[in-house]
């Protein structure tokens, strides 16, 4: 005779669960709990009650003849530490077989960075993360295990909810162009335009970061997996009743430190010294230094404490079979350099719902809106830049509030611009509106084969408005105002369909098969329009534009990628487990022929201490050997790249044609070939958890833009013939990642938390077609410099130029040193004489002479390891968070030292430190001799490569959560609040501003050069959180 | 998915290998060559070389100062463009010349397509002229796309690139249908010769530089402006008087005008922040002129303090502290004002002309190779300096010889970046003596009245050829070993 049994099933903390599953054990016989989390069930007395809900402790219970049988269910932390986003799926972190390291949310809440990309810094062992500036909103470079392109992208590919977005702020895959214009000149732009294609996700909705770092784990992602796959899941409705989260915090940020430039009386007495010794008129003003004032500080005028603020409210629940999270936030952050800033309006909602059985469908979709304030930065021309190379004795502005500036014709032709004109003239705006997400539905067919069909898509709208006002400052009138407006438009589309097997067979075979058909496509288009001439300033609309000067420019085009994909998860008894898989892509990037490429892995695992044999050996816990190889590729490049274009061009005889580029239809994939083999094991009973992998990336048949000599393509300028794309040579990575993380027993009074990541890779060119060397080349003060050499047996991207021996004291050691790049001994204050004070420089290859081939690789970037160390403490209601992250090994070339240290132009402010120069009265000067123009001196050299290691605490935060007797009745459930400092302090010996400099716009030949980066700032932040 | 689903052609520009299908495309496959890869090379290079080499400008301006001081390396960023925008006009070119036959023949008439190639080597051929008079032996080059693949190119000997430039310009003169009248601003086929006669000129075939000028002259195609001044107002771009010229836009796009006004004028001229007076007329030329007032030449090329100027943004006058790089003066010529003023531009891309040759060009070869014995009667050689003379407002000449000439071309060409070719041209230790005494210096106004800080250039032979790029050497290594033969007969 069956019995009424009802109850009420709660969570930990009281709060009533509704749609839980109660079943009967053993029979189809169940029921769920309504929205107060109470059931009714009829079953037999002695019969077994199970109940299950997502994200819970199954629970069962027997009826024992009770009628009234309430529940409590635990959370399951376990499992949801143990699942790891795979891509295409999920896998239980004991079965994976690959390499892959996963960040959680409570690691990413409440630092202060806007963009996720800024937050895995030091949090993954084996990926580097590095800010390419400090300006808000920018993009950074991340590098999974080293680097693996010479001039394809080197990011790694994001899968945000399943959706692809490239991490490429260079748009090399698609339209080419960076959707920021920041240069006066073209919309190419030089200096750092990369804004970051992450920005528009709001880091507060993202549930975990899983990062695929070998290819047999990223080989599902087939052509787009070589550099790592980085699969950001956010966040999901678990609980039960609803909640309502708002978070906040404020901050000021600051400048962390100033360079140590010449105040006007130091810049007077330079001023006279040159001026005497090149020859030149001398400046009236200057004859008594000692009687001025301090001048004009440029870093004080554009430097500024910045205010930053987050809010965050956020929903969700789920009842019913169905699970909501709706979240909405607001990020506001001012640059600390004037004239720069972001903010962004986010909207999230994530949807999940059974629709029956065996239909569930769902939704993530994000629309955000983000606007930023450019300046340009990382160039000669950026604002940093100017504003430290601008002379004390100019003033910001004349009494008259115009303008002040160089009024004399020398002063004309020298000076650099006067940095607050050029930011508060010009404006650049970028605005960037997206959709993203995507809508599944997953049919249940039969017996653990399910059927998953999903839409993703990314729809973005830029606008970038450029205007550049008509203004005067000194004797200089630009009285031509521009405005650039640019319309981009970029869609995105994806399609899947996947069909998943998983079973378990007999309680040890656990077999999971997929396979899968995806179809995407990429289009873009974007209309440029330009006006000059507007009456005035004031109303910047092209209508009002002289019609006479307008320049329209549009650019379009489409990529499409298909692919059949499939793999085989086996699992046998949780002791051994083999994941193969294979992709076929078909890519519009190629030509016929080679359009389709296909990408194997295989790996497996085993998991030792799960042995039988392991039983009694209790010492170390948790072994686990696993290790895969894997084929991945890359297709990051242009479309239409192996055909030849002709570009349009308007000519004083109508429209005109260019031949941009060479052909070459024998194009195809870039491959990645990828060992990894690791090792995870427990100590202290599973306190200390420990991951040791050591990996080994060879990848092959580079996409290389060729570079030919200039008069095979006319060099770089207009009317140059763009070089064939080819596939060459081949890189190898070698690196270890390792992973400690240190829990203490639980207690309720006090935890630490710590996790180590240390990663190091070496970089290797094994090889390159005929002995080809690549230089990587960009503009310092207006001229063109080879940087860095790329060549066979050296690791990318190597800095290159002459050696330093010293400086010529004595005639004698003048006389006696090999003649300096054909210049006779002699002084000669102008040119061409090599004299006393000159930097004598090396004779690398012994001829006898120093000219070009003495050139030789004079630094370093990659660093020997970097590393990241997170601690949480807690001690009863407290927290504190220290994270600690560094980098040892790695140069810096400090491009904008070099600038101000030449000592070669007059009218231009310099370090304190070249007042040391050399002169007969001070031999034993540190500063060479001040030599006019062109001189060797600032020949690219060792002297300008930096030691680039740090350690810096980037992150103390602490936090405290109010007793929840204090707010009980006003139906809070939770208050926290906390102060947090980021980029606290920076332990270095680099003399710049931040020895954190990335790669000039994502570029792997340019790692690491520091031309006038926008500096990170210390940041200042309060911030509460609170729960409903 | 559909086979075309992964089919992605250009949408934004034309696939090289499907155009040139028309006569239309045809003509226009030139256009470009007249103007974009030039752009490098007149903006920014041919006057250092042309003007401040020679000595007829001044600078203290860093990135330049080193042509006036013969202090050229390798090395030298603003050389290194006469480099590569000249062979990008070659690889431009050669696009063309391949490229138009292949597509075009059967489909649009021979004569169509022979004239767009004949123009392109024509092109091809000013190119390479310039190429061989800056650096001496160079690579020929006639098909890029076959040296993709080649690390080592080897350099070819004088004789053969300039057997290549006549070869070039023989077969315009032949093929061009084009004339002056018929096709404004495009080479004919009497302007490929006239280039010719300045080859052969160089050469010092006088025979050959004469029978071409006098062919050119006879045609009466061309014709001197009356008014010296006139030739350098936008307006009057491609007149009678203009042989070649590279044609530019006022588009505004960068590149599509020339920058020579950003760096000739003073501040405040181009209604944007250049007018960098980068370059000063030098006080050799304006030592230079038989009468500042009697030879319209000067007020129309160098600015003095107080000159007005009516053409130039609707009537301007000269600041009385006029002083570019220490010269006391400015230039004139080239500068010619605001983008409203002139039909277009933006800030360093003006839509103005630039001179290749001008008749007045062709009136000096002929003058010049007569008097050095390439025939014709002294009768004639006076006529045509005198032609030249009188537009000028100065006397004629009687009995003319090459150093009157090479006073003339100095005075008539002062600026347009030509001087430095007229004078390696003359035997090396004449070139030598000349640059070496050349007054270099500036005034220095502190003191009044100023006073003359002199500076003069001891110039050595190896100096009248400039170093090959640094790079280039570094990325072939063949540039530096002997030069080899192009043609093997």
């Amino acid at each position: 005779q069956n019995v009424s049994v009802k109850g009420t099933v709660t969570d930990a903390t009281g709060v009533a669960l509704p749609g839980v599953n109660i079943v009967e054990k053993g029979t189809s016989n169940g029921t769920s709990t309504d929205f107060d989390g109470n059931y009714q069930i009829s079953v037999p007395p002695n019969a077994t009650l199970v109940f299950s809900y997502v994200g819970f402790i199954t629970r069962e219970t027997p009826v024992s003849g009770k009628n009234m049988i309430n529940i409590t269910m635990e959370e399951d932390m376990q499992s949801l530490d143990e699942v790891v986003v795979i891509g295409y799926g999920t896998q239980l972190k004991e079965n994976i077989t690959g390499s892959v390291s996963s960040i959680k949310s409570e690691d990413l809440v409440n630092i202060p960075q806007v963009s996720v990309d800024q937050l895995m810094q030091g949090r993954a062992a084996g990926v580097s993360v590095t800010l390419n500036t400090g300006q808000p909103g920018s993009a950074v470079s991340v590098r999974v295990r080293g680097v693996g392109s010479i001039q394809g992208s080197s990011e790694p590919l994001y899968v945000i909810d399943g959706v692809p977005i490239s991490g490429d702020s260079r748009n090399i895959g698609t339209s080419g162009r960076s959707i920021a214009s920041s240069s006066n000149l073209g919309d190419d732009g030089a200096g750092s335009t990369g804004v970051s294609p992450l920005a528009s996700l709001n880091p507060n909705d993202i549930e975990s970061v899983d990062i695929l770092k070998d290819a047999s784990a990223t080989a599902i992602y087939g052509s787009r997996g070589a550099n790592g796959v980085v699969i950001i899941t956010t966040k999901k409705g678990k609980k039960s009743k609803g909640t309502l989260t708002y978070n906040t915090y404020v901050g000021v940020q600051q400048p962390t430190k100033m360079l140590d430039v010449l105040d006007l009386p130091g810049y007077a007495i330079l001023q006279n010294e040159m001026n005497e010794i090149f020859d030149l008129n001398e400046q009236v003003e200057f004859l008594r230094p000692e009687l001025l004032g301090p001048g004009t500080n440029w870093q004080q005028e554009i430097f500024k404490t910045a205010y930053l603020q987050n809010h965050q409210l956020s929903f969700s629940g789920g009842n019913d079979g169905t699970s909501y999270y709706l979240s909405t936030g607001y990020t506001d952050q001012q640059g600390t350099v004037i004239g720069s800033g972001f903010d962004r309006i986010s909207l999230r909602l994530n949807v999940d719902s059974k629709v029956t059985d065996r239909i569930k469908v769902g939704a993530n979709l994000t629309a955000s809106r983000t606007n930023e304030e450019l300046i340009l930065s990382g160039n000669s021309r950026g604002i940093v830049s100017l504003a430290l190379r601008n002379n004390p004795a100019i003033a910001v502005y004349n009494p008259d509030g115009s303008y002040a500036g160089p009024t004399t014709p020398t002063e004309i032709s020298l000076a650099v611009p006067n940095p607050i004109a050029e930011i508060e003239n010009t404006s650049n705006n970028l605005r960037r509106s997206r959709l993203f997400g995507n809508l599944y539905a997953e049919f249940k067919l039969f017996d653990g084969l399910t059927y998953r069909t999903e839409f993703g898509g990314d729809f973005g709208y830029n606008k970038n408005d450029r205007f550049q006002k008509s203004y005067s400052y000194g004797a200089i009138t630009i009285e031509s105002n521009r405005l650039s407006k640019r319309r981009e438009d970029t869609d995105f589309w994806v399609i899947k369909n996947l069909l998943t097997y998983n079973k378990l067979f007999g309680d040890k075979h656990d077999v999971t098969f997929l396979v899968g058909h995806e179809a995407q496509e990429s289009a873009w288009n974007g209309v440029v329009s330009t006006g000059v001439g507007f009456i005035s300033n004031d109303i910047p609309t092209l209508n009002l534009s002289d019609t006479d000067g307008d320049v329209n420019d549009e650019y379009s085009g489409s990529t499409a990628l298909e692919s059949y994909l499939s793999r085989l998860i086996y699992s046998y008894d949780n002791r051994y487990s083999v994941t193969a898989s294979i992709r076929a892509d078909g890519s519009s990037k190629f030509d016929e022929g080679n359009k389709w490429g296909y990408f194997p892995s295989i790996s497996a695992s085993w998991k030792i201490s799960n042995e039988a044999f392991m039983e009694d050996f209790t010492a170390v816990q948790n072994i686990k050997l696993y290790g895969g190889y894997g084929e991945v590729g890359n297709q990051n490049i242009s479309n239409f790249a192996y055909g030849s274009t002709l570009n349009a061009v308007s000519t004083g005889l109508g429209t005109g044609f260019l031949i941009a580029n060479f052909p070459n239809p024998n194009l195809q994939w870039e491959e990645s070939r990828q060992t990894n083999l690791g090792l995870d094991f427990s100590l202290f009973d599973s306190r200390l958890n420990t991951t040791i992998e050591v990996y080994r990336k060879l990848n092959s048949k580079f996409l290389y833009r060729l570079a030919l000599t200039d008069f095979i393509v006319g060099g770089t300028g207009p009317g140059s013939i763009q070089p064939p794309w080819v596939n060459l040579g081949e890189m190898e990575n070698k690196g270890i990642d390792v992973t400690l993380n240190y829990n203490t027993t639980p207690s309720d009074n006090f935890s630490w938390n710590s996790t180590l990541t240390f990663s190091h890779y070496k970089n290797k060119m094994l090889e390159l077609v005929d002995g080809l060397t690549i230089f990587g080349q960009t503009n310092l003060d207006d001229t063109n410099q080879i940087l860095t050499i790329t060549e066979v047996g050296q690791p990318i991207g190597m800095y290159y130029g002459y050696k330093v021996e010293g400086m010529f004291r004595t005639l004698e050691d003048l006389e006696n040193a090999p003649i300096q790049f054909g210049q006779p001994v002699g002084d000669d204050s102008v040119v061409g004489r090599t004299w006393l004070g000159d930097l004598k420089f090396k004779d690398v290859n012994g001829d006898g002479v120093v000219d070009g081939d003495d050139r030789t690789v004079i630094g370093n970037p990659h660093p020997d390891f970097t590393f990241g160390w997170q601690n949480n403490f807690n001690y009863k209601g407290f927290s504190l968070g220290i994270f600690i992250q560094g980098s040892y090994g790695n140069d810096v070339f400090n491009a904008i030292g070099r600038s101000l240290t030449a000592t070669n132009l007059t009218y231009r402010n310099q370090l304190a430190s070249v007042l040391d120069y050399w002169s007969v009265d001070n031999p034993n000067a540190s500063h060479p001799r001040y030599t006019n123009n062109a001189t060797n001196n600032i020949l690219i050299s060792d002297r300008y490569v930096e030691d680039g290691s740090y350690l810096r605490i980037q992150n103390v935060r602490l936090g405290y959560q109010l007793p929840s007797k204090v707010f009980e009745k006003s139906g809070i459930s939770k208050i926290n609040i906390y102060g947090s400092i980021q980029n606290l302090y920076t332990f270095t010996k680099y003399s710049g501003y931040d020895p954190e400099v990335g790669s000039l716009n994502q570029d792997a030949l340019l790692m690491g050069v520091d031309n006038g980066r926008y500096p990170t700032p210390r940041t200042f932040t309060l911030g509460l959180d609170v729960q409903f | 998915c559909s086979d075309d689903f992964l089919d992605r052609p250009p949408e934004d520009s034309f696939n090289a290998a499907e155009f040139y299908g028309t006569p239309e495309q045809v003509e226009a496959s030139t256009n470009a060559l007249y103007s974009i890869p030039w752009y490098d090379f007149v903006s920014n290079v041919s006057w250092c070389i042309g003007d401040l080499a020679s000595g007829t400008g001044r600078t203290w301006d860093p990135r330049n100062q080193d042509f006036d001081n013969f202090a050229i390396t390798g090395e030298h960023n603003t050389l290194g463009q006469a480099w590569t925008s000249l062979y990008a006009v070659i690889a431009q070119a050669n696009a063309v010349i391949n490229a138009v036959p292949l597509a075009a023949t059967g489909i649009v008439p021979e004569s169509t397509i022979n004239t767009a190639v004949g123009e392109a080597r024509a092109l091809r051929a000013i190119a390479y002229f310039y190429l061989v008079r800056i650096f001496g032996a160079v690579p020929i080059i006639e098909d890029n796309t076959l040296y993709v693949d080649q690390s080592s190119i080897p350099r070819n000997v004088v004789d053969d690139v300039y057997r290549f430039i006549i070869e070039d310009l023989e077969f315009a003169a032949a093929n061009i249908t084009y004339t002056k009248t018929s096709a404004p601003g495009r080479i004919s086929s009497n302007g490929a010769k006239a280039m010719l006669a300045k080859v052969h000129l160089t050469r010092r075939n006088y025979q050959a530089a004469y029978n071409l000028s006098a062919e050119v002259i006879q045609s009466n195609e061309f014709d001197l402006m009356e008014n010296y001044g006139d030739l350098f107002i936008t307006a009057n771009d491609n007149n009678i008087e203009s042989v070649i010229a590279l044609q530019w836009t006022g588009s505004g796009e960068y590149a599509e005008g020339n920058a020579v006004q950003s760096l000739y004028a003073l501040p405040n001229i181009t209604g944007f922040s250049d007018g960098w007076s980068a370059i000063g007329p030098s006080l050799d030329l304006q030592d230079s002129y038989e009468d500042h007032e009697q030879d319209d030449r000067y007020h129309a090329t160098i600015m003095d303090a107080d000159y007005y100027y009516s053409e130039i943004n609707g009537g301007y006058t000269v600041p009385n502290n006029v002083n570019a790089q220490g010269t006391l003066k400015a230039i004139k010529k080239y500068v010619v004002g605001k983008p409203e003023f002139i039909g277009g531009g933006a800030m360093q891309s003006y839509p103005n002309n630039t001179y290749i040759l001008r008749y007045a060009d062709v009136l000096l070869i002929h003058a010049e190779s007569i008097i050095m014995g390439g025939g014709g009667s002294v009768g004639e050689a006076e006529t045509s300096i005198n032609k030249v003379r009188e537009r000028a407002g100065l006397a004629p000449l009687t009995n003319p010889v090459f150093e009157d000439v090479f006073q003339e071309r100095k005075i008539e060409f002062a600026l347009e970046m030509e001087h430095w070719y007229d004078v390696i041209r003359m035997d090396t230790a004449d070139a030598i003596e000349y640059l070496s005494n050349v007054e270099r210096g500036t005034w220095d106004d502190s003191q009044t009245p100023p006073v003359l800080n002199s500076k003069m250039v001891t110039v050595t032979a190896d100096k009248l050829l400039f170093p090959y790029p640094t790079n280039e050497t570094i990325n072939n290594p063949a540039l530096l070993e002997d030069p080899v033969k192009y043609y093997n007969d």
